[in-house]
């Protein structure tokens, strides 16, 4: 189990990253990824291939994803142990931002 | 029937990538279509009905995993319409009026202008080596050119890296 300074060190994430592990919860390729973020995030978040592809290469690098196949030139990925836990302190932590937030701004 | 084509040469520096992308998408509203570049900065475009496409530039260093960067771009609705030196050429259609994006957010657009820079932070050294180093016999005329020609690409690189570190920095935002 990674310690907390092996994740935290990656916060905050990006919106468009956190789309990404929260996605890669089951394996998924590319453009499967990127219309399943855009309607998790209720088209707030877009992914494009350049962002995408970037976000792929350096999580993998990071061991925050895993590639678990390939077909067709499609390669899919899986969320790993410290992906996992990386995703957990991040959903934590805007938790706390954004019960702060409903709480101010009530009523506007 | 053959569709007529045109050649034409257009310079843009590295960083000039969005001026680059906006006189495609013009060409294309003229009814003039992309057929693939060629260095250096040389167009082929096609003849055809006026469309409302958008062009993105992309920079990449290495070719590893090109197919699979290639697929996804297709599969995401671009056409690829060629690389020229580094730089991939890619074609989308509007629909509607949402314009689309290769990259949806600035950092990850900046890696792509991080790219460009590292690039020439390599080559960078290795000029001012080469033009530190000049053999005994220098005040022979073809050294003196040679060492004007070496600082001209000197400043050069060195506007370059600016140029595109201010680009970077346009994409920062909160």
């Amino acid at each position: 189990m990674p310690n907390r300074d092996e994740t935290t060190k990656y916060l905050p994430l990006s919106e468009a990253t956190c789309y990404i592990l929260l996605s890669l919860v089951e394996p998924l390729h590319g453009y499967a990824l990127m219309q399943k973020v855009e309607v998790m995030s209720q088209g707030t978040v877009k992914i494009g291939p350049g962002t995408l592809y970037g976000a792929f290469t350096v999580l993998e690098k990071e061991g925050l994803i895993v590639k678990v196949d390939e077909r067709d030139r499609r390669k899919s990925y899986l969320l790993t142990a410290k992906g996992r836990a990386v995703l957990l302190e991040q959903v934590r932590r805007s938790e706390i931002l954004v019960r702060n937030g409903i709480e101010i701004t009530k009523g506007w | 029937m053959e569709t007529q084509t045109v050649r034409k040469f257009k310079w843009f520096w590295a960083w000039q990538d969005d001026k680059e992308e906006a006189w495609l998408s013009e060409m294309a509203q003229s009814g003039w279509h992309l057929k693939w570049p060629a260095f250096p900065c040389i167009y082929t475009f096609e003849a055809g009905a006026p469309r409302d496409d958008v062009y993105r530039l992309d920079f990449i260093t290495s070719n590893k995993d090109y197919q699979d960067y290639l697929q996804l771009f297709q599969d995401a609705g671009w056409v690829h319409l060629g690389s020229m030196g580094g730089w991939q050429y890619f074609r989308k259609t509007k629909q509607g009026t949402e314009i689309p994006e290769i990259y949806t957010d600035p950092e990850s657009k900046m890696q792509k202008y991080r790219r460009l820079l590292s690039l020439l932070v390599i080559f960078f050294p290795i000029y001012i080596v080469l033009l530190t180093n000049s053999p005994a016999d220098s005040t022979h005329l073809i050294y003196q050119i040679g060492k004007l020609l070496g600082g001209f690409l000197v400043i050069l690189f060195g506007i370059a890296m600016i140029k595109i570190y201010l680009r970077m920095n346009q994409l920062k935002r909160l």
